[in-house]
């Protein structure tokens, strides 16, 4: 008797939770919203741990969100014949990154820096390093259990899309209530849902509804705003920028000497976003001087044709059809520069014209 | 492994699915050890040697300490014992305070001496499961109970997956018999394993990470005066926080034990519904208050020799309980807070008994002893009392500021903002987060008061079998929809 109450309440809670979870995976899949992970520490571990690859076999990639959405990763590879490691985090500096594979003495391979002078040049660094320092704080201490639990994450993720965390977890819904602003409070803007989706292999991509929506990019360029990051202030100057340079020589410098290569690449802008960065930072006093003290390689977007001039839909990221672009012409211009990618083959050039089929 | 992970799921169904199959109750008890070692392996295969040494030194010290018949020989395996579970316990989790301390006070003599900061790690769950294995030794010097026959049970008994890392601290009788005959869960226990699992993890991963966690980070992270509004949404997150996820954790181990057919002792009975500290002890941490009862404060003397003393030993057992959750001054004063809080209650109990003998002119408002007023509102109240609950709770509030700070500067800060308005304040938290905490605040509060004589078990077996499936399917559904998995649980780095 005691035993069926319990065996009963079991029974009916299996058949309403089952239910309940089906039919809100069914309703977001009614609203044709893609598969996107959590771009947590979790994910960036997975990619942080298989960086000691032959030079000529995989590219690290560290940056802010930019090089996130404008490198398109399965355009990188089959055309370099060479894996693309993503280790960028949004709204986060490269700067501990770039310091992190300095100081591993195992890393000796290649690196593409992507400067966002707000972000790189951000004087406040518990801010901007704050994902990156979880991470690598993270990684440090990963357990075997946590190895384990990744890999079944994965495999989740890959099928269900409800398992959208920044989206469609429970304090996300809870976001989306729409209550007064108390007075005082930093708010996080809310990004439109179509914006700032996940593939696996942490690219960042627009959906197709945003893409063709004007109404989310001006929500989007909103957010850009709130942050402030409009704001035709000065940027940092003097000893606070000599030390920046120092240091990322300095971690550069541990790289090319272990046999590893470094670029800078500056990915395009448009818009209010790229005349507030031309005001705030300009080339010669950042990108420039950069470049020189370090006595590193850099590419500009505005300096090739090929990649001048893209229109960013809210100002600061690539839709996917023009990552796909970019990606490709930024292979070109690296090898311009010297690199060499000994897998590349012409076949796998042709093969990949810029074709998408969205998400 | 926590329980809180993907990982965890696959293990247990494999360990439930051997448990279960017709093997020799030995086969199974080892197929449960093995489980128990890969259990803690997971977090860093290294420190499983710590574990069996200290398996090891205990069992064999242990049997001598029983049939050893020269007193001191039995005085010096004793000590040999201590100096290796507390040795150790003392290396890994207090080497660095030790050290820094060291530092600090040769420093302040005028001494320049600064060594290189030492990079001990902290073998998950050291306190617990060194707590479980002095209290064998200590039980067989004292002859208590006999030694364990086989060394596959006394490892079990250490090593049991369910309490190894964070408790609730089992002793030999509770745990040691359940080794001696086959076991396995019937349906009926499978089924409350499976709903205790599911409300550990309800109160872990929904209540704890999803909605508490953040916001009282959030305040005891900042760096300047808060709001006092914020300062005690702040705490009182915490306060849930610090419950629900060690709450949680116990529930799981307890259903997870279950499961398999084994009962472990409760270790939560709603501390927040509680009247006084004597009764807040007897609801938190229920097993560590009763470890710390019977091996440190009866052993000190107790309450056996005149007041002054027990208030010396109720001070001392808070001081090194508050030690023994963290290396850090700063858990000392929690303790100390919690130490002053049971001196008072028992001074104010002595003075309302001695009260009750010279009855209090009727039209006194107030309490009248030894010349002393004592304030209504301190008189010791009857244990239906919800408002001394409320009370209770306040100041077990103040006491949580001292164990959530890192620093005695940040809890100065916090309870500054608290108590004295700061018109400056900084305001952090949001409408919704603060609607969030006072829900779950006054939520937990109201159901600790009501299930405050009840047991979780009993509850659900009265309740109307659909009114069960609907509650323990809206935990899962929310469980399932926080997303908030594997993260630690607070009480792992104690």
């Amino acid at each position: 008797m005691e035993a069926s109450h319990f065996k009963k309440a079991g029974i009916v809670t299996l058949i309403l939770v089952v239910v309940s979870i089906g039919c809100w995976e069914f309703y977001l899949r009614s609203k044709n919203y893609p598969v996107s992970y959590n771009d947590d520490e979790t994910l960036w571990s997975i990619k942080r741990k298989v960086i000691y690859q032959p030079i000529n076999e995989a590219t690290v990639f560290i940056g802010p969100s930019r090089i996130k959405f404008d490198l398109d990763i399965p355009t990188w590879e089959s055309i370099t014949g060479e894996n693309a490691l993503q280790l960028s985090f949004v709204g986060t500096s490269p700067r501990p990154l770039l310091a992190d594979l300095a100081k591993d003495e195992k890393f000796a391979g290649k690196v593409i820096i992507d400067i966002t002078e707000g972000i790189f040049f951000e004087p406040n660094e518990k801010m901007s390093n704050h994902s990156a320092d979880k991470a690598l704080e993270f990684y440090k201490d990963w357990t075997p259990a946590e190895r384990a639990s990744s890999s079944l994450n994965n495999i989740l993720e890959t099928n269900l899309i409800f398992l959208d965390k920044d989206k469609f977890s429970l304090n996300a819904l809870l976001r989306d209530i729409d209550l007064p602003k108390r007075k005082g409070v930093f708010m996080m803007p809310l990004f439109p849902h179509g914006f700032e989706m996940c593939h696996s292999n942490r690219q960042n991509f627009m959906t197709d509804d945003f893409v063709r929506d004007t109404a989310l990019h001006n929500r989007q360029i909103a957010a850009w705003r709130y942050f402030g990051d409009f704001e035709k202030k000065k940027g940092i100057r003097g000893d606070s920028l000599t030390a920046v340079f120092k240091k990322v020589k300095a971690d550069i410098d541990k790289i090319t000497e272990r046999g590893g290569k470094v670029m800078f690449v500056r990915t395009p802008s448009t818009g209010e976003y790229w005349s507030t960065e031309q005001y705030v930072y300009p080339r010669e006093k950042y990108w420039d001087a950069l470049l020189a003290y370090t006595n590193t390689l850099g590419i500009h977007f505005k300096d090739y044709p090929e990649t001048a001039n893209f229109t960013c839909p809210e100002y600061s990221h690539l839709t996917p059809l023009d990552a796909i672009i970019y990606t490709r012409a930024l292979i070109n211009i690296l090898e311009q520069k010297g690199w060499v990618f000994p897998h590349k083959t012409l076949t796998a050039y042709n093969q990949t014209k810029p074709a998408y089929h969205g998400f | 492994m926590v329980f809180n992970s993907y990982t965890f799921i696959v293990f247990f169904a494999i360990i439930l699915v051997l448990h279960n199959l017709p093997l020799p109750w030995k086969v199974k008890k080892i197929n449960l050890l093995l489980a128990s070692y890969i259990f803690y392996a997971a977090w860093n295969p290294p420190f499983i040697l710590l574990l069996w040494l200290a398996t090891i030194v205990d069992y064999y010290v242990g049997r001598r300490l029983y049939t050893e018949p020269n007193k001191n020989k039995r005085k010096l395996l004793l000590v040999v014992s201590l100096i290796g579970n507390l040795g150790m316990l003392v290396f890994f989790k207090y080497g660095t305070f030790l050290l820094e301390n060291f530092t600090a006070m040769v420093n302040a003599m005028g001494i320049d001496y600064h060594p290189a900061k030492p990079n001990i790690i902290l073998p998950a769950g050291i306190s617990f499961y060194t707590f479980t294995t002095l209290c064998y030794t200590i039980d067989m010097y004292k002859r208590k109970s006999e030694p364990i026959k086989s060394l596959l049970d006394f490892s079990l008994f250490v090593t049991f997956f369910p309490h190894l890392v964070a408790g609730p601290i089992v002793r030999p009788p509770q745990l040691v018999p359940q080794f001696e005959s086959p076991r396995t869960a019937n349906q009926k226990q499978m089924m409350q394993g499976l709903l205790l699992i599911s409300l550990g993890l309800f109160m872990k991963v929904v209540l704890a990470d999803s909605m508490l966690a953040e916001p009282a980070n959030t305040i005891f992270n900042a760096k300047e005066a808060l709001h006092t509004l914020d300062a005690w949404m702040g705490v009182l997150a915490f306060s849930g926080q610090i419950f629900f996820d060690f709450a949680g954790y116990s529930t799981c181990a307890i259903g997870v034990a279950a499961c398999l057919g084994f009962v472990l002792p409760e270790n939560f009975l709603y501390p927040y519904g509680a009247v006084g500290f004597s009764d807040f002890w007897r609801r938190w941490h229920i097993t560590l208050s009763a470890w710390l009862r019977d091996y440190l404060y009866i052993p000190l003397g107790g309450n056996r020799n005149g007041n002054t003393r027990t208030y010396i030993n109720l001070m001392i057992t808070m001081l090194l309980g508050g030690l023994w959750h963290g290396a850090n001054w700063t858990f000392v004063v929690w303790g100390a807070l919690h130490g002053f809080y049971l001196m008072a209650e028992k001074f104010l109990t002595d003075l309302n008994a001695k009260r009750r003998l010279q009855p209090v002119p009727a039209h006194d408002p107030n309490i009248r002893t030894h010349g002393v007023k004592a304030p209504r509102f301190l008189k010791v109240a009857p244990s239906n009392n919800f408002v001394y609950a409320l009370f209770t709770f306040f100041l077990v509030n103040v006491t949580w500021v001292f164990f959530r700070a890192t620093d005695f500067s940040t809890a100065w800060r916090i309870l500054h903002s608290m108590f004295f308005m700061v018109p400056t304040g900084a305001t952090l938290l949001s409408y919704l987060t603060i609607i969030k905490i006072t829900v779950i605040i006054t939520g937990m509060l109201g159901f600790h008061w009501f299930m405050r004589n009840r047991r979780v078990l009993g509850v659900a077996e009265r309740m109307p079998w659909w009114l069960l499936a609907l509650v323990w399917s809206a935990m899962l559904i929310l469980l399932i929809l926080s997303q908030e998995s594997s993260s630690s649980f607070i009480y792992f780095q104690f």
